[in-house]
């Protein structure tokens, strides 16, 4: 349960992380017409720059130069605008100033935990917990899609098997295997060099592919033991097509136990993501990751110790209670945990 | 064709990254050959920062197979009758740097200078004053610990100890020392030759020929004697294409031929007149009689058994032999005492160390704890470890630490073929945009200079006065920008233009070598950029695969660094049009003149003021954004003296690591 309340929690912070800390007003009223310049950050996490530019256009000419409090007031008095709670920036350092009393971002070892920067700042005084924020979106993201792609095929590929046995089990059960085979690190580096410009949705894209073996096998072995059931031929008898059976009938009573490796599936997919970054293979930089202040911290680990610390915790927590999750799920749903317990 | 001949000396290859301006484990590896080394090549830094594994070799290219054309050398009377020699410079190089130091009091006494801390940035003058202090030679030989051992650090192995097969840093620290250098150039990058092994060195009028005269009392390790036909049959395997040189090539095959006319006495013959023939006389030498028989079955020199055991324990001419090389652990070296002792008698200077130690240490944090623990004793130090780890109080108590200009230059590169940057006033509002005070403050700690055009401001061939290095200032890029028609016109927060009837947008990439310092430079870019309505992106590119796209030019902008040449001439294949390494395929037909009469002119101040006339005209077309200069910085054990910096660094000039000694404990 906690678990569960966890990420939620993790869940909210990813979907109003712009509001929680960022230098963009939520809403604002300029020049008579409303404007909502935070979307930026939504547009620059999910790789479409060409949006986030266009959220800022009418700032962008009135020569704001990304710093928006001074210049509303300054180029209409009669602005108002909802700012975040806390002003910091997941892309760049604060000057002094710019926030009326807030002083410039402190840089490398001087970034230590202060007032302003909670969690401290990097090497470039980027504020860490303004990344660690934002990085919780890449972090839902990255597990929710991979392992939604990963779903998809596995399920289908598991249900085609597993319902229609035969030759079409053999070849797909090879495939299975042959994919299981692929060591995913190693193919997304692969991919890395021969794609010219990489975005998160490549690497998401890339994990999926890889990760939806064990949901095939287990909704093969699901699909295998339920189409035996009488149901089943009832509803065959009744002349329900194919695919009504598979889906509609079989599946439904299939996917209690799939959810067990979806939910092992995410928190894999984050640590995936993590160790990409970590190496520098992650989505093109700056993009804010945990992997990627990880291994800037990995360099300065002497010195520079929230550089580590807080990611560090964020990532261990985040797949521990996905782990859990998914414990909690196997133990719900398998009848012999239950009957033990 | 012709870019990879003036790459001889020009080996000049994309800096992959700031060796030392890195977070992080830098291992720089500069492949460097040791003509070029004292040409003037500018070197390849590349350095494994965060990119583990990556050997940044600038392999050479697959070479045109180039047969040495037979030469009928003309007897020497004829040569001796035709031309006119003038006398070139033969010197001790530590007799140079003697007289140097006579000039340079020093600014404080050596016990004050090992107590002094290090407070660069922001405060030189304790680096001055350790500089000056530790920087001399000894009074008498009594201050001189001459059983002492040196351990120094290096980044990476020794493939080859063969003189002609180098090409890594290491190769060359360790070949180095190993090898007889008949040429060398000092602190100013002036061209010398070393008086331990040559009586006259001469030069002809018109350019044309090179006469040499050996001594005669050097001797190969095995006892043989070293003479004039050793230097003609290197020259003959270095040409041979089956030999396959890989660095050392470039260079010496500007050479048309090399004579031995007697055991003394050398000729060597140029194709053409340049004030760069002098850097290309400046190849290894390996023994005739040694690789005479061994050659012919083996011509790889790398292949037969024979050689293997040459690999092992190499016949070596110069101060210090091989006594063993533990693959990826350690290389020792120990002084030759037949080196300065011949017949009995002391006949060239006796080497400061008795036995030199490299230790193989890959990752820069390791190397600092073992400098600090005292189990190294000298090593480069990486920018971001200057600050910390190197400033505390376990580092001063064996080691100093001495920062010097080093002339390694790092810029962004517009490609002007790009629908972006062709127009030069688009370039100018890039470098008006980019924050270069923030980089130079944040990124670097204070540790760089900003660099301001090709030449480093301390070079002979800089103009006088320098151009004023960039400042960010928006508004002017902004004005720039919509004068040269860029402006945003659709509404979508990033500018653009009409081109051959399309709406352009300013969107570019620019491609990033994978190392953690270019790529804070990049993200630093395409923030000072968003703020003018330009879109930049940022594209990581592993290092062999960048260099390749730019040579092909298929960029838009690029991050890297140039090594500075010690002569200019060879900045040529870097800027004039339709060369080789110029990646922005940038042309300008006064530039292609100028480099043309620099290349022709003799005369070192009328040399200076063209070069500082290209250095003018680049300067204001902002080829590049010219970024930073990386400087130098070395921690020494407290025990040792003797250092200078030339602008190559601490070691690879004359009389560079030769120089060093160790006090009486």
């Amino acid at each position: 349960m906690a678990a569960l309340s966890f990420v939620v929690f993790l869940s909210l912070v990813a979907l109003t992380a712009p509001m929680i800390v960022g230098t963009r007003p939520i809403v604002c009223k300029y020049k008579g017409e409303i404007y909502f310049p935070a979307t930026y950050y939504y547009w620059r996490i999910l790789g479409l720059n060409t949006q986030a530019y266009k959220t800022e256009a009418v700032f962008t000419n009135d020569k704001f130069r990304g710093v928006y409090p001074g210049n509303l007031k300054k180029n209409d008095p009669d602005s108002w605008a909802i700012w975040p709670l806390v002003y910091q920036d997941p892309y760049r350092p604060i000057e002094a100033d710019e926030w009326p009393g807030q002083p410039e971002s402190p840089s490398g070892i001087e970034g230590a935990p202060n007032k302003y920067n909670l969690l401290g700042t990097n090497d470039d005084g980027v504020d860490v917990f303004a990344q660690m924020v934002h990085a919780t979106q890449i972090s839902l993201l990255v597990g929710f899609v991979s392992m939604g792609i990963a779903a998809l095929i596995g399920v289908i590929v598991g249900a085609l098997a597993g319902f229609y046995g035969g030759w079409i089990d053999v070849i797909l059960s090879r495939v299975i295997e042959v994919v299981m085979c692929l060591p995913t690190l190693i193919l997304i580096l692969a991919v890395r060099s021969i794609l010219d410009d990489i975005t998160i949705w490549h690497l998401m894209v890339l994990i999926g592919a890889t990760g939806w073996t064990g949901i095939a096998r287990l909704t093969r072995a699901e699909f295998m033991k339920i189409r035996e059931i009488e149901y089943v031929s009832a509803a065959r008898s009744l002349g329900a097509g194919q695919m009504r059976l598979m889906f509609v009938h079989i599946l439904r009573n299939a996917l209690a136990p799939i959810l067990v490796p979806i939910s092992f599936g995410i928190a894999s997919a984050i640590l995936t993501e993590g160790a990409l970054s970590f190496l520098g293979f992650g989505a093109p930089p700056p993009n804010p990751s945990w992997g990627t202040l990880l291994s800037e911290g990995r360099t300065r680990i002497q010195t520079m110790w929230w550089l580590v610390v807080y990611p560090g915790m964020a990532i261990f927590s985040t797949v521990l209670a996905y782990n859990l999750i998914g414990e909690g799920v196997q133990e719900a749903t398998d009848p012999r945990t239950r009957e033990t317990s | 064709m012709k870019w990879r001949l003036i790459s001889c000396f020009l080996l000049c290859a994309f800096l992959l990254i700031a060796g030392g301006a890195g977070c992080g484990g830098s291992t720089p590896t500069t492949t460097d050959s040791p003509n070029s080394g004292a040409s003037s090549s500018e070197e390849e830094t590349s350095s494994k920062d965060g990119m583990p594994g990556e050997e940044g070799e600038e392999v050479a290219e697959e070479e045109p197979e180039m047969l040495l054309e037979p030469f009928d050398a003309p007897p020497l009377e004829e040569i001796d009758a035709k031309v006119k020699w003038v006398d070139q410079r033969v010197i001790d190089p530590i007799e140079l740097l003697a007289k140097q130091l006579e000039k340079e009091p020093p600014l404080t006494d050596v016990e004050t200078a090992l107590q002094l801390k290090n407070n660069f940035p922001p405060n030189k003058e304790n680096n001055d004053k350790i500089l000056s202090a530790l920087g001399r030679l000894p009074k008498s030989d009594q201050e001189v610990d001459y059983d002492a051992t040196i351990v120094r650090h290096v980044g990476g192995d020794a493939k080859s100890t063969n003189p002609l097969m180098i090409s890594s840093v290491t190769e060359f620290d360790v070949v180095g020392l190993m090898g007889i250098e008949i040429y060398g150039f000092d602190w100013n990058m002036d061209p010398l030759a070393n008086s331990d092994y040559v009586v006259s060195w001469q030069t002809s009028e018109d350019g044309m020929y090179d006469k040499l005269v050996l001594r005669d009392d050097i001797y190969w390790s095995d006892g043989k004697k070293f003479t004039a036909q050793d230097v003609m049959f290197s020259f003959q395997v270095i040409m041979d294409p089956e030999s396959r040189v890989p660095a050392v090539k470039q260079g010496t095959d500007k050479i048309r031929w090399v004579q031995a006319y007697d055991d003394q006495t050398v000729v060597y013959f140029h194709r053409e007149s340049t004030p760069v023939n002098v850097w290309n006389i400046n190849f290894p030498v390996i023994p005739k009689h040694v690789y005479e028989e061994t050659i012919k079955e083996d011509p790889t020199m790398r292949l037969s058994d024979a050689h293997a055991k040459l690999e092992s324990n190499p016949i070596c001419g110069g101060a210090y032999k091989l006594v063993k090389h533990d693959r990826g652990q350690e290389i020792v070296l120990e002084r030759r005492e037949d080196f300065y002792m011949v017949d009995g008698k002391q006949v060239r200077r006796k080497p400061y160390f008795k036995t030199i130690r490299f230790r193989i240490i890959e990752d820069p944090n390791t190397a600092m704890l073992a400098l600090k623990t005292g189990s190294i004793e000298e090593m480069a130090i990486t920018a971001d470890l200057w600050t910390t780890q190197a400033n505390d109080d376990k580092f001063y108590e064996k080691n100093t630490k001495v920062t010097a200009t080093e002339w390694v230059s790092f810029h962004i590169c517009w490609n002007t073929k790009s629908p972006f940057f062709s127009d030069k006033r688009v370039r100018q509002a890039m470098s008006y945009a980019f924050d270069h005070q923030e980089m130079i403050d944040k990124l670097f700690s204070g540790l760089y200079e900003p660099a301001a055009g090709p030449f480093h401001p301390t070079s002979w061939m800089s103009p006088k006065p320098m151009p004023e290095p960039y400042q960010q200032d928006l508004d002017k890029a902004e004005e720039l920008l919509d004068e040269a028609g860029w402006v945003d016109s659709d509404f979508d927060g990033i500018r653009d233009k009409e081109i051959n009837g399309k709406r352009v947008r300013f969107e570019f990439s620019v491609t990033c070598p994978p190392s953690p310092i270019m790529e804070r430079v990049a993200r630093l870019l395409k923030r000072s950029l968003s703020k003018i309505g330009v879109a930049c992106n940022i594209k990581l590119v592993e290092f062999t695969a960048l260099q390749q796209m730019n040579l092909d030019g298929q960029f838009e902008a690029t991050l890297g660094g140039w090594g500075t040449s010690t002569d200019p001439y060879s900045s040529e294949n870097i800027f004039a049009t339709g060369e080789g390494r110029n990646y922005g395929r940038y042309s300008n037909p006064e530039i292609d003149k100028l480099f043309d009469q620099g290349q022709k002119e003799f005369d070192r101040e009328k040399r200076a003021e063209i070069y500082g006339e290209i250095h003018k005209i680049l300067y204001e077309d902002q080829v590049y954004t010219w970024l930073f200069y990386r400087n130098s910085f070395y921690g020494f054990n407290k025990k040792l003296r003797g250092y200078r910096f030339s602008p190559r660094g601490p070691y690879n000039y004359s009389p560079g690591f030769n120089s060093i000694w160790a006090a009486q404990p």
